[in-house]
């Protein structure tokens, strides 16, 4: 971009038509936790004792969970080290494949494949786990799906997404709004002076940066015009082309002049309602379902203060009293992507089983498929009967290594057709050895701690030691040197299957 | 075959519509006066909806063989006069659709002409969202069935195992259309697959159902959602399993995909479960090169599937209790492309199918010569006022609130 010179008149007092977060459509409204807010403390720093159940909240919000040795590394480090170190990871991330397969990435029957599994590898085995975990929110929020888009420009979108995952949000906005894969999925390739498209110019207020209601369509109509001639090239990189843009005064959001798309971005981010779209949009993500508007506010004030700076917005959350608060704990639900990526770091999978991305697609979360612009609504949308099966019998699949993952037809297989040790560590051996023993109850204990931090009541419990101990079961004997291989794996099934491991 | 035409036994009325009168006679006036809102309509109906995705040419589907424009901008892949199974002196069908012809002679099959809607979109995903959600002025989470289940399913019911197969999507996953607010449509790829799938392990299942009976750790408010679901989930594909055992097939399905889940909805609806929607796919129908074997491969999956279905429906004696409506995200274009296929278009033909479908073609062929300012085919008839026809006439609910914008019903039901 050359430097524009932009003359801005700012009127004295200007007041946006509504100044109002719209949340009717938010399907999460409804199911914040129960219990009150404490404002005053919310968001001051948590300085109670950092358990590993705290550890393993922050791997899981923060991350994609962890195995259990990894949960008593991090709550090693307490509260404020653990989150420092997510933030600024100390050491350089594993090496990862800077790019995927060039041939595979452009064959048009692999390249959709190819592109989302190397985006689960490197949630799978990074060390960097928040700025993987922001990559993921960005992809939700700036929701492009690859059934518009080339699957070579989706990955240098999630690189993107990665490289300002915690930088600054205007940055953000404006790379997004260069960024190849953006100018194909909201037309503004095709938007010219002549023939505006105001595709990208409505959805960068309405979805990314204000939320409904707080802009005009005149407003819609002037951002179009300073966005005319942001563009691709014959390379799919983006180019400016002077003779394409409207170099006419435009009048948007209260202030006029000759704005090209960078002022839009400054103008769009300096609305005191955009620091509480996105700061409503966070807490979603992290703390609770339906945050209260007051802790909306109060966040929005530090993002303001930070200048927009995600990290400092992104800490001050998971440094807080309400982030380890009763309230927020297994508040929210696993996304798809959260629940299939947590089980795998959790039985120490190092490879992405190949038909995970079909597995995704029945949960609900196909990665860089979101069902449309606004991305995945998650919350309680992620919870029907289909996508609990999927979620249960791909536990199954994983934990046991025996039930074929072939959707359609194939219920029961007699005989396991992946071999377990191929690609995961997890062993029932190490339940046994942690356990000291084949007893049924420290045999329990050890998977319940591991798996789920404890978190069953005493009913589940006794259940659980039913199903080892063969009360209600099929399975000829109670534990035992001859089963415990299978007795393990299917009650750590059916551990990583309760409610509570559905939530995060 | 036998039983075929054995379910229809329509008034005479509708018999001129499906006759052999000329097509100026047999199109019929699209506007009709709504019903009285549920007082005609059987409680028991089915919709079946059938997605042809990728984009279904029309003109090779219902071809107009006389009209010279056809055969001079299709000059490889237009389907000559000779071959096509006439409807009319302008019209007919595809080759391969003698199935659908069996239905349509009997007076089962309605053609609507020229289906589409304003400043129509060409990107597969985005048109499919429009046709989904019939919402194409903007973007909305929910699909008009979904919503239509939301009005009729109260969050009471919902939560009750009896209504869990009220709505089906037959696959893997849950189309958009079916995306309610509050109703939980299963995604049932085969019968046996919609399970707790615990291998060798029986008491794994077992147990997995107690451990979901009130177990209350923590307080999120997700958590009775999340009981409710998994209790439907881990026994409402058991229920169904027992409830079907009964039904066996009246004939032979047709070997491919799309007719062995149209069996599957046949069991569905034989089980009585309470299903008013089901929800089936069949493509792709993107044929930009090489469109003649791919597409007539598909409409013969169609086709056959269908007179199968109706065959073994009859024989239920369900034929007049399922209507199937068919829809694609957009047409194609006029002009054949360099590789023998057509690209993306506009408006086209749907099929509506039934034991109490008024049968006939409703509307004109669009024009091949008077065309959008794009060169491609102008649309008749707003998708909408068939989604607003279907909602009323069939499953007996006022459209509005449903489908935003007000529609006349078409006379096909």
């Amino acid at each position: 971009m050359p430097n524009v010179t932009v003359n801005v008149t700012v009127p004295e007092r200007y007041e946006s038509p509504r100044m109002k977060l719209d949340t009717s459509t938010d399907p999460q409204v409804g199911f914040r936790p129960p219990g009150e807010l404490d404002l005053a403390t919310a968001l001051a720093r948590y300085d109670g004792p950092f358990t590993r159940r705290d550890a393993a909240h922050l791997l899981r919000r923060a991350g994609f969970g962890g195995t259990a040795a990894e949960v008593d590394t991090w709550a090693s480090f307490g509260a404020n080290g653990a989150v420092d170190a997510l933030l600024h990871p100390p050491q350089p991330d594993v090496a990862f494949d800077a790019y995927p397969d060039s041939t595979a990435l452009f064959d048009p029957k692999t390249r959709n494949m190819t592109a989302q599994m190397w985006w689960l590898d490197r949630m799978l085995r990074t060390q960097h786990p928040l700025v993987e975990k922001m990559t993921l929110f960005w992809h939700g929020h700036f929701a492009t799906s690859y059934r518009k888009v080339p699957a070579n420009l989706m990955v240098g979108q999630i690189d993107l997404f990665r490289s300002q995952a915690l930088g600054h949000f205007g940055q953000l906005l404006l790379a997004v709004s260069k960024d190849p894969a953006m100018l194909v999925w909201l037309d503004n390739r095709y938007n010219n002076k002549a023939h505006p498209n105001e595709n990208y110019a409505r959805e960068v207020m309405e979805l990314f940066a204000l939320g409904l209601g707080n802009y005009t369509e005149d407003d819609v109509k002037n951002a179009a015009r300073a966005f005319t001639g942001w563009t691709l090239d014959k390379n799919q990189s983006f180019v400016f082309r002077a003779n394409q843009h409207d170099d006419d005064p435009k009048t948007f959001l209260g202030r006029t002049g000759n704005f090209d798309g960078s002022d839009i971005v400054s103008i769009i981010i300096s609305q005191p309602i955009h620091q509480r779209f996105i700061c409503r949009k966070l807490l979603e993500f992290f703390v609770y379902s339906d945050p209260e508007p007051e802790l909306v506010d109060a966040l929005a004030t530090t993002y303001a203060l930070s200048g927009g700076d995600i990290a400092k917005t992104v800490g001050t959350i998971l440094r807080s009293n309400v982030f380890y608060s009763a309230r927020a704990y297994r508040a929210l639900p696993k996304s798809p992507i959260e629940f299939v990526i947590g089980t795998l770091r959790f039985m120490n999978v190092r490879k992405v089983p190949k038909d995970t991305i079909a597995w995704l697609q029945r949960m609900g979360q196909e990665p860089l498929a979101p069902p449309s612009v606004k991305g995945w609504d998650g919350g309680p949308t992620w919870i029907n009967t289909g996508t609990l099966l999927a979620r249960f019998n791909y536990v199954n699949r994983v934990v046991k290594a025996s039930p074929p993952a072939t959707p359609a037809g194939a219920m029961v297989s007699a005989a396991p057709t992946v071999d377990l040790a191929t690609y995961a560590a997890f062993t029932p051996d190490d339940v046994v050895r942690e356990a000291g023993g084949m007893d049924s109850d420290r045999v329990l204990a050890a998977i319940v701690r591991d798996a789920i931090q404890d978190d069953l009541t005493s009913d589940v419990r006794q259940t659980m030691r039913d199903y080892l101990d063969s009360k209600n079961a099929t399975l000829p004997t109670p534990l035992g040197p001859e089963n415990y291989q299978d007795k393990i794996r299917g009650a750590l099934a059916l551990v990583l299957n309760l409610p509570s491991n559905q939530l995060n | 075959m036998a039983s075929r035409r054995s379910f229809i036994s329509k008034g005479l009325g509708v018999a001129v519509l499906g006759g052999t009168l000329p097509s100026f006679l047999r199109t019929a006036a699209f506007a009709q006066p709504l019903p009285a809102l549920g007082s005609s309509v059987d409680p028991d109906n089915v919709l079946l909806v059938i997605q042809m995705g990728g984009g279904n040419d029309g003109l090779n589907t219902i071809v107009p063989y006389s009209d010279d424009a056809y055969h001079r901008v299709r000059p490889a892949i237009g389907i000559p006069e000779q071959s096509v199974i006439k409807i009319d002196d302008r019209i007919g069908l595809n080759p391969v659709m003698t199935g659908l012809d069996d239905l349509y002679k009997d007076g089962n099959v309605a053609i609507v002409q020229a289906v589409g809607y304003p400043n129509p979109n060409r990107s597969h995903f985005e048109a499919t969202q429009i046709w989904e959600t019939a919402s194409p002025e903007n973007p909305v989470s929910s699909g008009w069935l979904g919503r239509y289940l939301d009005r009729t399913v109260s969050p009471r019911d919902a939560a009750d195992p009896s209504h869990i197969f009220t709505a089906v999507a037959l696959g893997d996953t849950v189309p958009t259309a079916l995306i309610a607010q509050h109703v939980d449509v299963p995604a049932i790829g085969a019968l046996n697959a919609f399970a707790y799938n615990a291998g060798r392990d029986a008491s794994s299942k077992t147990t997995a159902g107690v451990l979901y009976d009130g177990a209350k750790p923590g307080q999120s408010p997700y958590l009775s959602l999340l009981e409710t679901t998994a209790r439907n989930a881990l026994h409402g594909g058991d229920e169904l399993r027992a409830k079907i055992a009964d039904y066996k097939p009246a004939i032979a399905y047709p070997k491919d995909a799309f007719s062995q889940q149209l069996q599957l909805a046949a069991q569905i609806v034989a089980s009585r479960v309470g299903t008013r929607i089901i929800f089936v796919s069949i493509g792709s129908f993107d044929t930009h090169a090489g469109q003649r074997a791919q597409q007539d491969r598909l409409l013969g999956y169609l086709s056959q599937g269908l007179r199968a279905f109706y065959t073994d429906l009859a024989a239920h004696g369900l034929a007049q209790n399922v209507l199937a409506m068919t829809f694609s995200e957009f047409g194609r274009r006029v002009q054949q492309n360099a590789s023998n296929g057509t690209d993306h278009g506009t408006a086209m033909p749907l099929f509506i199918v039934g034991g109490k479908v008024k049968g006939g073609v409703y509307g004109e062929h669009p024009s091949l010569t008077d065309l959008d300012q794009n060169g491609d085919l102008k649309y008749a008839l707003d998708f909408r006022a068939a989604y607003a026809t279907v909602l009323a006439r069939w499953l007996g609910h006022d459209p509005s609130g449903i489908i935003a914008g007000t529609y006349d019903t078409v006379a096909f039901i």
